[in-house]
């Protein structure tokens, strides 16, 4: 690329040479175009019938019962307590893996080794403490909740415990990650003026370390709460109970009116926990949530957090509703050490070792391809729909008062735009709060199945997901070159495409190759309703009881998630 | 208040201004930001080809009257025409139109960074493209010659195809500079275009903005931190203090102890 | 070191967080723990049709066995097949009313489990293959007319489903129609009444399912049967049935398992109380049956590859 130099040649003619059109990125782009086009062709997209015209009847029954949801007192509270269920768990489980990732954060973390070395005055650095505490943690974290859920209820059975588990294991590791992270970024003179002084690497870390982490720390327990909402409706599908489990019972009896009830439960409970855990957020210093997980965190908040009443009521209510979930769900850890436990453990080990390639050697081997091609369909689905949804749902742009709203913009069209926004919103909170495989088999209605069914159902939940996250990036977009080319006259869509569009474009690749490493964990769960790839023939290894077939598949699952960890990490370098 | 009929004929370039119609201005006009009142009461004309420094003290009222200038905000009360239109009175549309004719350099550049060189030169260029050729530009750029040919004339014809974050700050400002030279505007508004360079580089870009100007016979609107380049480049200065006219005067005029009232710490 | 002194209330309030969390861990008394003194004969049964109907069937039943055997008797609903053949093997479920395939599966897992009874219709079980009138199939009298469905799409009900998928299938091979014959991806829809309604639908042009339940939505006038149509009926064989662990005999005393036994034989359609639980599982009266009527659906299942 460019020298930089400060040699001026004014007098110079020459134009410099034209970058060519092929260089290093738009390859990749290429690469991705012939990507999705290979994706569609295993979708079979290409010459077959895709929307199946005799299911709009039932899809419209579907649609048509929104407006009359079961309201009768009995499944009211049968509704209620179920969303009760699925809140403890959630709570349950991201409350125990903040413990695990406080623990395996510290572990995982530069600080503390390197704290560990000044205390016993060692010069030399030990990597291989770290790089251990870094590899035992990659791998729960590339298991998707479901299936540590089915592993669990193997184990446990069907209890409380296995829900808050099979969150609290994933997140535990995933939140390790990104606290070791938070730990490292963290300004370190206080805990090393406590260290010089002789106190122990633990004493000096939490004194003189983790108060100035907690904002980080705290801000980023809200945002997993969020997600462990939505895990913990999955887990419902696969019979832990709650709003998941209720919704694909109500869904496979056709019972539409009540379906809605509860999907009308399941965006009250999102809703409120999102907005819940973005008012702290912002409170706590306006931390990009996706930020923690991409390395570099977040500056330091404006405000103390003991001085905002907002954190310190959050804190408060966040105990109570620790403590009331305990008590509502009941878990009963004592079932962990049971000798039950540990011999049903024997037995489904024995059973799933050595991993059996050999049955389902070549067919394997298609399903990866399959999870593979789903996932970037899903992905393509996502982040075209999200990158649109985010600029409407954003406060800044279109909205009343956003850049690109004309200042004197007549009331009818404030009054359009302004329901855009609440349009917009709603959408994105719907589309994340129904679980894949409820969107699949809705959409199961109306298109013929295979894996594009499983694939936009992927799509629409991560457009609810990169929407909402994009939209806060364009929040905190800087406005100066919109404003810039708008004050020289410049029309609206010709703004957003040489300004909004380039500055938010970075930052919505790098979103969506995030995004794409939780989705291929995620094919898992549509292929449970039977949505194709590598998911459908786990479920079918599940019912054979052949653990042996269950831990090869799970070992496809394992590669795929490493090849999909390295090229998104490969591509979001290049793009930095 | 001083009038805009005491315009000097001085310097050896001027032209007659005043005959001319005016390319700014300013009837009565103040604007307030809530309670605050960053503008008060304030008159003024500018005539093509003029180039006026705007000084004074921060929150003097600069940035805000530069920007009723080009209609990013609206007068609370007063008229301000530009090109002999009220813009208050203009459709979204013909404010864009006005707006094509006058252009802005700012204190932060304001580029997109990840952008190559040449797409910011030719977002100035947007107010007479298509969607479609904006957008094919991006990919294929267009009018290269005409974007190479204003780099060219701020002297980073080499940073053509460069990334725009990969510029220092001094060559960011030069970039903003084609840009504003290929959007060939009636009128330059400058906010404290050298305000974030260092003194060297700050008076490289100064010299270009006045030769520029002088050369294409652009009005130049400049708002100044400091006073020194306003005696040796422009016709005019206008002193702001406390969102009012302190005084308007051709640099001759320009006492020091103007300007010392100018920047006096307020009175309390 | 302002900053570090607003922190450290925050940090306190961490403390008290984990404080709470790990006391909350510790053993919470529990109405069901082994510690309680008798943990309730615990039934399930697999989530083959609408689950409410199945919580109020076997709530009804649940009250009789419990006045029967004078044991606390609690249902607990299951939401998948293999989680009940889990649920059962691991002990959760003392007796679950399970499909010919899942009873096998359940009893090759748990040793001394026992099939002890099933309804009239179980000895004598069908499956029906349905399809959408649009698909152009028509009705056929003999084994070898399921070649027709060469070449369509085809959905099974649960994986796991006897009378869904695997006497299906089974009867499908017998007439040299292998599973990659089918049109684009073969379907599992999850339950008998998914079946029906995706075939309504038209998403698959044919399926299978429990020929019980297709009747009885016929009957109910939930099925349009402008749109679907019967195919073939399959040859009959033993599904449906009550399996038993043996360690009950352990918690509720020597000859439990024969008294449940004797509660469902004792069911009477004459007696009105009866005749509600007969009617909601669709039977005239239970009758004994025991694990050797199984061997056919087991040798099947082998060879399908459902038991290894």
């Amino acid at each position: 690329m460019a020298q930089v130099s400060e040699i001026r040649r004014p007098n110079s003619t020459a134009l410099p040479a034209r970058p060519a059109l092929l260089n290093g990125r738009s390859l990749w782009l290429l690469l991705l175009l012939l990507a999705i086009a290979w994706s569609l062709g295993q979708a079979s997209v290409f010459g077959r019938e895709i929307v199946n015209p005799g299911g709009w009847p039932l899809l419209l029954r579907f649609l048509h019962s929104s407006v009359r949801p079961d309201l009768s007192q009995e499944f009211l509270m049968l509704t209620f307590n179920a969303a009760l269920i699925t809140l403890g768990y959630a709570v349950c489980g991201v409350a125990l893996s903040t413990l695990l990732g406080l623990l395996g954060g510290v572990l995982m973390s530069e600080v503390w080794w390197k704290a560990l070395r000044t205390s016993r005055r060692e010069k030399e650095d030990h990597h291989a403490p770290w790089l251990m505490a870094r590899s035992v943690f990659a791998i729960p974290r590339a298991i998707h909740e479901v299936i540590w859920g089915l592993f669990f209820v193997n184990i446990l059975g069907l209890t409380p415990l296995t829900a808050i588990l099979a969150i609290a294991i994933p997140f535990g590791a995933i939140t390790a990650k990104v606290f070791s992270e938070i730990l490292d970024e963290t300004p370190r003179r206080p805990m090393e003026a406590l260290l010089h002084g002789g106190a122990s690497p633990a004493k000096a870390m939490l004194y003189g370390l983790f108060p100035l982490a907690f904002p980080n720390v705290l801000s980023y327990t809200f945002y997993r709460l969020e997600c462990s909402i939505r895990s913990s409706t999955i887990l419902g599908l696969i019979g832990a109970g709650g709003l998941g489990y209720e919704l694909l019972l109500s869904l496979q009896s056709l019972r539409y009116e009540q379906m809605w009830t509860l999907l009308y439960a399941l965006f009250a409970l999102n809703g409120a926990t999102d907005y819940w855990s973005g008012l702290l957020r912002r409170r706590l210093g306006a931390v990009g949530r996706i930020e923690l997980h991409m390395t570099h965190v977040a500056r330091q908040p404006q405000h103390a957090p003991r001085q905002d009443i907002v954190v310190r009521a959050s804190l408060t209510a966040a105990i109570a509703l620790l403590v009331f979930s305990l008590w509502y769900v009941r878990p009963n850890p004592g079932q962990l050490l049971a000798p039950h436990t540990i011999e049903r453990l024997v037995v489904v080990a024995g059973n799933s070792f050595p991993p059996d390639f050999m049955e389902q050697g070549s067919v394997l081997l298609r399903l990866s391809l399959q999870t593979l091609a789903m996932s970037i369909l899903a992905m393509t689905f996502a982040g075209v729909t999200g990158v649109v949804l985010s600029f409407l749902a954003a406060r800044n742009f279109l909205a009343p008062g956003g850049i690109l709203l004309p200042a004197d913009a007549l009331w009818g069209w404030r009054l359009f735009s302004g329901g855009m926004l609440l349009l917009t919103r709603a959408m994105l909170l719907i589309a994340r709060s129904i679980p894949p495989p409820i969107w699949a088999l809705v959409l199961l209605f109306v298109l013929f199945p295979g894996l594009l069914p499983g694939a936009l159902a992927l799509g629409v939940y991560t457009m609810g997901i990169l929407g909402r996250l994009m939209a806060e990036a364009v929040e905190n977009l800087d406005e100066r070159p919109l404003r810039a080319l708008k004050a020289q006259g410049a029309p609206g869509p010709h703004v957003f495409l040489y300004a909004a569009l380039p500055s938010t474009l970075p930052d919505y690749v790098a979103y969506i190759l995030y995004r794409w490493e939780v989705t291929i964990r995620e094919t898992v769960v549509v292929g449970l309703v039977g949505a194709g790839g590598l998911g459908r023939l786990l479920t079918e290894q599940l019912s054979n009881f052949d653990y042996r077939g269950v831990t090869a598949t799970l070992i496809c699952y394992l590669a795929l998630t490493i090849l999909v960890d390295l090229l998104s990490a490969t591509v979001r370098r290049l793009l930095r | 208040m001083e009038d805009v009929q005491s315009l000097h004929g001085a310097s050896a370039d001027a032209t007659p201004f005043a005959d001319a119609p005016p390319v700014f201005e300013l009837i009565n006009v103040s604007h307030c930001f809530g309670d605050l009142i960053a503008l008060r009461n304030i008159n003024l004309r500018i005539g093509p080809g003029e180039r006026v420094a705007l000084v004074g003290p921060s929150g003097a009222g600069k940035s805000t009257l530069l920007n009723l200038l080009n209609g990013s905000l609206r007068p609370s009360a007063g008229v301000v025409r530009a090109l002999g239109f009220d813009l208050a009175q203009l459709s979204p549309r013909a404010l864009r139109q006005v707006q094509r004719q006058i252009g802005v350099v700012y204190q932060q550049f304001h580029l997109v960074d990840n952008l190559r060189v040449i797409h910011n030169v030719n977002a100035g260029a947007l107010g007479r493209w298509s969607f479609l050729k904006a957008a094919w530009s991006l990919i294929w750029p267009q009018e290269v010659e005409r974007a190479a040919q204003a780099l060219a004339q701020v002297g980073i014809l080499e940073k053509l195809y460069a990334r725009t974050d990969q510029l220092s700050g001094g060559q960011q400002q030069r970039v903003a500079l084609a840009r504003v030279l290929v959007q060939d505007p009636v009128a330059i508004l400058a906010d404290e275009p050298i305000s974030n360079l260092d003194p060297e580089r700050g008076r490289e870009i100064m010299d270009l903005l006045f030769r520029l100007s002088e050369k294409m016979r652009k009005t130049l609107v400049v708002s100044l931190h400091t006073i020194e380049y306003a005696y040796t480049h422009c016709h005019r200065i206008i002193g702001l203090r406390e969102g009012g006219v302190l005084f308007d005067a051709p640099p001759a005029e320009v006492t020091p102890d103007m300007v010392r009232t100018l920047y006096r710490i307020a009175k309390e | 070191m302002s900053i570090f002194n607003r922190h450290c209330v925050a940090l306190q309030i961490l403390i008290i967080v984990f404080a709470l969390l790990s006391s909350g861990c510790a053993p919470i008394p529990r109405p069901t723990g082994a510690e309680s003194a008798v943990r309730p004969f615990t039934i399930g049964a697999i989530p083959d049709q609408d689950p409410e109907k199945l919580q109020r069937l076997y709530g009804k039943l649940a009250d009789y066995l419990s006045a029967e055997l004078g044991v606390p008797v609690v249902y607990k609903p299951v939401t998948d097949y293999t989680a009940s053949v889990t649920a059962f093997s691991i002990g959760d479920l003392d007796m679950v009313w399970f499909g010919g395939l899942t009873g096998v599966q359940a009893r090759l897992q748990t040793p001394g489990a026992e099939a002890i009874v099933q309804r009239d219709i179980d000895a004598n079980f069908h499956s029906v293959f349905i399809a959408n009138v649009a698909s152009g199939l028509t009705p056929f009298e003999d084994i070898s007319g399921l070649t027709q469905l060469k070449g369509h799409t085809f959905t099974f009900g649960s994986e796991s489903s006897t009378s869904g998928r695997l006497m299906p299938q089974y009867f499908l091979s017998l007439a040299g129609v292998k599973l990659e014959d089918f049109k684009g991806e073969l379907g599992f829809s999850g339950s008998h009444d998914a079946t029906i309604k995706l075939v309504e639908a038209g998403a698959y042009e044919a399926g299978a399912l429990n020929e019980q339940v297709w009747n009885s939505r016929v009957a109910s006038g939930e099925v349009d049967t402008e749109k679907v149509i019967v195919l073939w009926r399959t040859p009959a064989y033993y599904d449906y049935h009550w399996v038993i662990r043996k360690d009950v005999e352990e918690r509720f005393g020597e000859g439990f398992i024969g008294r449940v036994r004797d509660a469902f034989l004792k069911l009477d359609a004459n007696v009105p109380e009866h005749k509600e639980i007969l009617d909601l599982f669709g039977a005239e009266r239970f009758i004994p049956t025991e694990s050797a009527n199984y061997a056919q659906i087991e040798a099947v299942a082998r060879e399908i590859g459902k038991i290894k």
